[in-house]
């Protein structure tokens, strides 16, 4: 128990920091009755369960996985449609070293189910592009960080490192330090596959067939992203984008750094909402120990996260006006922009990349004049967001560059695994604020923006509006005020003691010492966690063997999915076509290529 | 455009038909037009309201725990308060911190020898500060760092020590002391805000031959 309890609002109730055993939370036998109920549903399909600690997860032979996929997307009950994740994990101590997780969710019952293969060094897995086609991508970076392969997959190559490099790096036993050069003659040459309809075989063109390479450094693609596209005259008939300019090996990092030094690391995926990565990260180690940030710290985050995610979405969209030549836009929206991260700085002491949350709470209170800004930004947003409003929504040329601009069916975007604002212009209302709420979300009166067709112009309204939305949170947030007390946990295993303890007390400078040194020890499991970023789900899947490091961190970007349908929803259209449909989708490089 | 709720907490947005005004491109182009020149007059007549600061004549004001360059604090005595305890080069996630500690002859204290931060690593996270068991390290508001070689970025002793008794009210991120306030500026575009000179005065850099470690 701890002995600092003098500022205790929250009582040190957790596992002891020697307790190599599993913290098993309250919600486990719940997550494992339905996970029998689902391994039952499935009938003839036998599924081994293995506890898991959040969600219900299954241990499936290599054999069956396609088929487990296929029925568990095809069944009617459970429809488990959207593709939410795939990535591995490696135990070299393990008879089959290699583990392929599948997470899946379900828009229907809104749950979530996990899906283990456990494979050996050589073995291979049969791929599942064929259910889901958002595992392309997905497929190829397991091969590329561990070297699994995956049967029939059409394009196993590289994705998020070059073509000189040697080994898989998320292996364990691969050094974090090794480094591999990249020359000229490495580069490979890409060639789109053209879409079968505009075979040249079936089609009568008078126009020689083009391949154009349109970035990594070019000024439409926000971040490194290159997409190369043949075109037949101004057509593209067919697209291949590539990523990984901006890999910073964000995972193999994690697992060599302690858990708290992990988060200056998550600021930097999504760039433009560095306080939502924050909070996901933060509240997934939390849940792996067992605690709650305080009140005051939970309603900072809350606060600081609708900031953000204004903030990312007027980076979104002031971008993408200036691609397709509406500059003006991009001076109006960026004045709030600025106000919102003055705001972050007053807090944090830095503007993009705040690195302002700790795992169980906040670095350090709010400053007293907090909640009096936040209310002058909010009550000056909708003059700017209605500013930019009035000069573009009626505007025919602007309605002309974005109607029916780079559309996904529904469909597609389901079988992506898009999430944020690119689903919800497709007309499903799935917003992990409404569907899992955390941070009390639920507790707010606010509304999930949808809107049909799934193009530019779509992606546009919902975004616009859900600024709305936010302020709303926001008002009603500081309404209530923030609530009082501390705004870190009083738990010497995880929080800092306060400075002038530390130099005054022999004990909290111990407490002090250990915690630099040996870093926060969560217990032996894993914890996948979940919210809603600027741009979709942003997921933390954490890993614990007990120590000070990680022993494996995996973010879930939700941009990478909606990337990865890009050539899909721009074949067939032109290239200025294209430019604004990728600005629409607020691609981030950071978080695309980790 | 109009916006209808489908179900509790679901609203949503239908895109209108294009309206007579709205097809003949002109009316709204000029009504854009109308919107921009209206800013323009604004401005024009009220040059004040700008949302600019003029660097470098002017500068921003930061909020009192900004994180900008570093530097290490000194005793009465004027010896440094660093003890090379290594906590802050431990914390650092960037690991761009690297010390030597030395043994003082005369008082039998661990000292640095040699304390190296290389700015260009530094992500000015303030890790460091939060890790110092000896109030030796803080972080002022000074961001501008600007440098030509690679290798001033690699800053020793000389640069970060400070004599005694360095004002260091007006500094950046410093130990958080649970009790202390701190008051914020959210200076934004500064408008409204007062503005001041820069935090650091320029004519009064840190003294390096304070410095009497060893």
């Amino acid at each position: 128990m701890s002995t600092l309890t003098k500022y205790s609002a929250i009582p040190y109730t957790g596992p002891a920091p020697t307790n190599r055993e599993p913290y098993v939370p309250a919600t486990v036998a719940a997550s494992d009755a339905r996970g029998q109920e689902i391994a039952a549903r499935l009938g003839t399909l036998t599924l081994e369960q293995e506890t898991g600690l959040d969600l219900p997860t299954f241990i499936v032979a290599k054999e069956n996985i396609i088929d487990v996929l296929r029925a568990l997307h095809d069944h009617k009950e459970l429809a488990f449609t959207l593709p939410l994740d795939l990535f591995g994990n490696d135990y070299p101590g393990r008879e089959k070293r290699f583990e392929i997780v599948y997470q899946l969710y379900s828009l229907q019952n809104n749950e979530r189910v996990r899906l283990k293969v456990r494979v050996g060094e050589d073995e291979s897995i049969p791929t599942s592009v064929n259910v889901f086609q958002a595992y392309d991508w997905y497929e190829r970076e397991a091969w590329d960080m561990y070297g699994v392969r995956f049967d029939g997959h059409p394009n196993l190559r590289r994705i998020l490192t070059h073509e000189n490099f040697q080994g898989h790096p998320l292996r364990k036993d691969y050094d974090a330090a090794q480094r591999w050069l990249l020359t000229d003659q490495g580069v490979s040459t890409i060639i789109p596959k053209v879409a079968p309809q505009y075979d040249e075989a079936l089609e009568e063109s008078d126009f020689e067939r083009v391949t154009l390479n349109l970035g990594p450094s070019h000024p439409a693609t926000h971040g490194t992203l290159r997409i190369v596209a043949t075109l037949d005259g101004e057509t593209i008939v067919g697209a291949d984008c590539e990523i990984g300019y901006l890999h910073r090996c964000f995972e193999k990092m994690s697992e060599t750094h302690t858990y708290q030094q992990v988060i200056p690391y998550t600021d930097r995926l999504n760039y433009c909402s560095a306080v939502i990565n924050n909070v996901g990260y933060c509240m997934t180690v939390e849940k792996m120990l067992g605690i709650e940030a305080p009140e005051r710290a939970q309603h900072v985050r809350l606060m600081l996260s609708e900031f953000y995610r204004i903030s990312d979405h007027i980076v979104c969209i002031a971008a993408n006006l200036v691609d397709i030549g509406a500059l003006t836009n991009y001076w109006y929206l960026f004045q709030p922009r600025e106000e919102i991260i003055a705001l972050a700085e007053s807090c944090s002491g830095a503007r993009l990349l705040p690195s302002y949350l700790r795992i169980g709470g906040l670095a350090v209170d709010v400053p007293d004049d907090f909640l009096a800004n936040a209310q002058r930004i909010v009550t000056s947003l909708p003059k700017f967001i209605g500013e930019v409003e009035g000069l573009i929504l009626k505007n025919r040329i602007f309605r002309e560059r974005v109607d029916g601009v780079g559309v996904i069916s529904r469909e597609d975007a389901i079988n992506f695994g898009f999430t944020g604002p690119c689903l919800r212009a497709t007309g499903v209302a799935y917003d992990v604020r409404k569907a899992s709420p955390y941070l009390g979300y639920e507790t707010y009166d606010w509304d999930v923006p949808i809107a049909e067709g799934g193009d530019t112009y779509a992606r546009f309204l919902v975004r616009f509006e859900e600024m709305r939305q936010s302020i709303r949170i926001l008002q009603q947030a500081i309404d209530r005020g923030l609530p009082g007390g501390p705004v870190m946990v009083d738990n010497p295993y995880v929080a800092l003691p306060p400075k002038e303890k530390v130099y005054n007390e022999m004990e909290s400078l111990i407490y002090h010492f250990k915690l630099i040194m040996h870093g926060i020890q969560p217990p032996v499991g894993e914890q996948y966690f979940q919210v809603e970023g600027g741009n979709g789900e942003v997921g933390f899947y954490v890993v614990s063997d007990g120590t000070k490091h990680p022993y494996r961190v995996r973010a879930r970007p939700p941009c990478f999915s909606i990337f990865e349908a890009f050539p899909k929803m721009i074949t067939g259209q032109t290239i200025p076509d294209a430019i604004a449909s990728l600005g629409s989708l607020n691609i981030i490089a950071g978080e695309l290529d980790r | 455009m109009t916006i209808t709720r489908v179900s509790p907490g679901v609203v949503k947005i239908e895109r209108h038909a294009m309206t007579l005004s709205e097809r003949a491109y002109l009316p709204q182009v000029v009504a854009g037009m109308f919107r921009t020149i209206k800013h323009l007059l604004k401005n024009l007549f009220n040059p004040k309201g700008l949302p600019i600061i003029s660097y470098p004549e002017v500068k921003r004001v930061y909020s009192e725990r900004f994180r900008g360059r570093h530097i290490l604090t000194s005793r009465e005595d004027g010896t440094t308060r660093c003890v090379a305890c290594f906590m802050c080069s431990t914390a650092c996630p960037a690991e761009c911190i690297t010390i030597e500690a030395g043994e003082d002859q005369r008082t039998r204290e661990k000292f640095p020898q040699r304390y190296d931060i290389d700015l260009l690593r530094c992500i000015f996270c303030g890790y460091c500060v939060d890790a110092c068991p000896e109030d030796a390290i803080y972080m002022t508001r000074d961001y501008e760092m600007a440098i030509d070689t690679r290798a001033r970025a690699v800053v020793g002793l000389r640069d970060l020590v400070v004599p005694p008794n360095f004002p260091v009210g007006p500094m950046g991120w410093r130990p958080y002391y649970g009790a202390i306030e701190k008051h914020g500026t959210a200076g934004g575009t500064g408008i409204g805000q007062p503005l001041r000179d820069a935090p650091f005065e320029d004519s009064d850099p840190p003294n390096p031959d304070v410095y009497r470690g060893a």
